[in-house]
């Protein structure tokens, strides 16, 4: 508190409440940010942050009622009208959100962006705009700013537009810094070097950043002093290390206790293995094609996977890692006979799954399952869990409709869904319920594999854990073969037996968890492990840097 | 304050609520005041009184009499009867149809698709009025076969609608599930993508209702609807098309008893869509 003084205070945020109609979703929270300093705000979907960070723009719907003081370089941020707020936004305090592909305009140029704010803020000429434009892009470390000044968003990668972003926040110079999530959309290699610029920022420019997020090792990795929020209250507050070394508060214990990389797994009993491997991948190769000029002919657009060749052992957890458009889900499409192989074939016990027909393929559906991404999007929203959940022993013919229904519930049971649940529409739930319920429907048909396309990647971490602890308790009770497909090498390392890393379409590395990530062989594997963020060794960071910031 | 009591009454009934209680109240009295016509009006809708020629409303003709001397409150009362019925029954047939189409195109997609999207294109290029009067004067002027026109030409938008739903609805998890548990097209089509497509075909069919009542009044108009001397709005607005300057009121009420039955069902068809959250 004693550094706190010293330094400058540059926001001040009194008795901040937010609610919207009677829902109060902020509640009476106080906080401040010094001048050049970082400070994360951690929580949950749903625990106010973000509501919290645009209200210090004046962004909020307008349904919302507001009360309490935003102290800004003197001011009260809520006492400001409209007009008034406007030439603070951007100017002194911007922001950049979570998608950078939906916060560009897709028709102005990446030079737009920047000049935009130069023009409406400082009045700038065209050529002076243009030419300021190119030193922020610059410093926002993008390439050859001269030439991509003039790109349109589509032309540019999604680490390229998040840059593009920030470049557009800080070209005013704001001292105010609000980053909503900025990273989350983003490949970890690129989240690194997007958290690097950031922490660069503030270094050169003394740029104060608010810096939201539910990833607490991100956040370990780049604030000074952090905020963590819980159902709109603000449950602790403190420098970083100390907050994430000794927590005081029991939530802040769980969220750290909920990291993947801290996570503690039960063991899996495993059977004997088996003499030939479950399924055998072999030089499969998948293009996506598109109809081509001439009636008839149809052009290779996208090489999604190129000669992979992998197996998956009976009981074992096989780990997919990979970045966006490595082809990770790919192989597990191809798997699931959702996606065509264009050369090479999947074995299943020895038989090629494309020859399988009628009966056949029936069964191998019901042998192998899988669990998708987004919990909410892979429920029918007009059915109910139960009717989800049985509809796969009706529709093959293993029970009768009220047999099935009996053997949901269990299964509802199984997955520790509570049985009120059942004639609930999946909206009512959520997203780690709703998860759950995928599983269930999954092992309805009391399959071998289950296919796990991150399951977990849009659930909040300690649901995560939840997810995880039950998915590793399945694999012991049911003797379940587990492909995990994720872009978390912590899940993954924690959860899988073997770890195969996936690289644009090709698979690069393939070995036992140990080796690949205490020994990996390939560069890329390395950048990889480096890029992820990881709490403990963020914590040995922020100690040093801490001595050498010198606060006083 | 007004904004106040109304915000709470949104919150009460939820947002929409308003204009579908609306709505449904003024086309459930127009129900009422058809079914029950006979009780609203003692004269008889087609009892020609020649000495009575066109009365201007009094206490004895609440809408005046027309150039027969027949009573317009009865004749407007007595051709909702056909009127409600032509605009609730006009959209089924073309629903049905349309959505079937739509369903089929926008899941197999290719040749399927290419060949019914055609029969579309070449539908939608001729005007809808134009396409209708000319298959109602081929077979012949009625009510009946204006049905038949409508199924004809009226399902090319719900098969544009359905169809664009379901190239939405394909590419969601759950019709990937549906497909990775094994189930078959037909049961993937029926039972998970089709039920998705309900809110929006609800909505359409609430505004398109709008469009058959109209149209259909419009047709009676040109005389090619039913046929006289069965009340009906859009012939009424006919016969007393030449009277208009002298007899506003033999057009007036049953143009507006289509307008307030009309816009009940717009109503209904806005609120729905709050509801339904589209």
């Amino acid at each position: 508190m004693i550094t706190a003084k010293s330094k400058q205070r540059l926001l001040d945020v009194e008795k901040l409440s937010i609610a919207f109609g009677n829902v109060p979703i902020v509640k009476d929270i106080s906080f401040g940010v010094d001048a050049g300093e970082i400070l994360g705000v951690v929580g949950e979907s749903g625990s106010g942050k973000s509501i919290t960070c645009r209200s210090l723009l004046g962004l909020l719907p307008r349904a919302a009622s507001v009360s309490g003081r935003i102290g800004f370089d003197g001011k009260n941020l809520l006492a400001l009208s409209g007009e008034e707020m406007r030439a603070i936004r951007g100017r002194d305090i911007s922001m950049v959100f979570q998608n950078p592909a939906s916060h560009l305009d897709p028709l102005m140029t990446l030079g737009g962006h920047v000049m935009e704010s130069l023009r409406h803020h400082f009045g700038q000429t065209r050529k002076e705009a243009r030419q300021n434009a190119i030193d922020v892009l610059r410093e926002v470390q993008i390439n050859e700013p001269e030439r991509r000044i003039d790109a349109y968003p589509h032309e540019l990668s999604g680490g390229m537009k998040q840059r593009g972003m920030i470049g557009s926040a800080t070209a005013c110079r704001p001292r105010l810094l609000l980053a909503d999530e900025p990273t989350t959309a983003l490949d970890v290699t690129v989240q690194a070097r997007i958290l690097d610029l950031l922490g660069e920022l503030n270094r050169t420019q003394g740029l104060s950043i608010v810096f939201v997020s539910h990833d607490l090792a991100v956040v370990a990795e780049l604030c000074h002093r952090v905020v963590v929020m819980r159902n709109g209250e603000i449950v602790e507050e403190g420098p970083a290390n100390e907050i994430l070394r000794s927590p005081r508060h029991k939530y802040t214990k769980l969220l750290i206790d909920s990291q993947p990389s801290l996570l503690t797994l039960p063991p899996v009993a495993r059977e004997e293995q088996a003499k030939t491997p479950l399924i055998e991948v072999d030089a499969l190769s998948i293009t996506y094609s598109k109809p081509g000029a001439l009636p008839g002919t149809r052009k290779d657009v996208v090489r999604a996977l190129q000669e992979a060749n992998l197996t998956v052992e009976a009981g074992e957890s096989l780990g997919i890692v990979g970045e966006s458009g490595s082809g990770k889900s790919t192989v597990a499409r191809a798997i699931m006979r959702l996606a065509e192989p264009s050369g090479g074939e999947i074995r299943f016990r020895g038989r090629n799954i494309a020859a399988l027909k009628g009966t056949e393929l029936s069964e191998y559906r019901r042998k192998v399952q899988m669990v998708f991404q987004n919990p909410f999007d892979s429920l029918n929203p007009r059915m109910r869990i139960i009717d989800a959940i049985a509809e796969p022993m009706i529709r093959h013919g293993l029970a009768t409709r009220n047999e099935a229904l009996g053997r949901a519930r269990e299964l509802m049971r199984q997955v520790e869904l509570p049985l009120e649940f059942a004639d609930r529409k999946p909206r009512q739930l959520s997203g780690g319920q709703c998860q759950r319920v995928g599983i269930a429907r999954a092992l309805a048909l009391d399959p071998e594999v289950l296919i796990a396309d991150e399951v977990t990647s849009a659930l909040d971490v300690t649901i995560q854990a939840q997810i995880l602890r039950l998915l590793q308790r399945l694999r012991s009770e049911r003797h379940l073969t587990v492909i995990y497909i994720s872009h978390d090498l912590s899940v993954v390392r924690k959860f899988c037996d073997r770890i195969a890393v996936f690289r644009a379409a090709k698979l690069v590395e393939l070995g036992s968890a140990e080796a690949v990530f205490d020994r990996p062989k390939e560069s890329y594997t390395k950048l990889l492990l480096q890029s992820a963020p990881r709490l403990e060794r963020a914590l040995e960071r922020t100690g040093a840097s801490d001595a050498g910031h010198g606060r006083d | 304050m007004i904004s106040l009591s109304s915000a709470s009454a949104r919150r009460h009934f939820g947002p929409g609520a308003i204009e579908i209680a609306a709505g449904t109240a003024i086309i459930l009295t127009w129900v009422v005041l058809a079914v029950a016509a006979p009780l609203f009006s003692g004269a008889d809708p087609n009892g020609i009184d020649l000495i009575g020629l066109l009365q201007p409303p009094s206490a004895d003709h609440f809408f005046g009499t027309d150039h027969l001397g027949r009573d317009v409150f009865s004749r407007v009362l007595h051709a909702a009867r056909i009127d409600i019925w032509m605009g609730i029954a006009g959209v089924i047939p073309p629903l049905l149809i349309g959505a079937t189409i739509g369903l089929i195109s926008g899941y197999a997609g290719g040749v399927i698709d290419a060949v019914m999207m055609r029969m579309v294109d070449i539908t939608v290029a001729f005007p809808f009025f134009v396409l209708v009067i000319a298959i109602v004067g081929m077979l012949g002027p009625g009510l009946y076969n204006y049905f038949v026109a409508l199924a004809l030409v009226g399902w090319v938008s719900y098969a544009r609608l359905v169809r664009a739903e379901v190239l939405v609805l394909k590419n969601r998890e759950f019709v990937t599930a549906a497909q990775a548990l094994g189930y078959g097209p037909i049961v993937v089509m029926v039972r998970h993508i089709l039920p998705n497509t309900f809110s929006s075909l609800l909505v359409f069919a609430t505004t398109d209702a709008v469009l058959v009542l109209l149209a259909g009044a419009s047709l009676g108009f040109l005389g090619l609807g039913v046929q006289p001397p069965t009340p009906e709005w859009g012939a009424m607005i006919a016969d007393g098309q030449p009277y208009v300057v002298d007899a506003w009121w033999i057009c007036f009420f049953p143009g507006l008893a289509a307008t307030t039955l009309g816009f009940g069902f717009i109503l209904t068809s806005d609120g729905l869509s709050r509801v339904l959250g589209r």
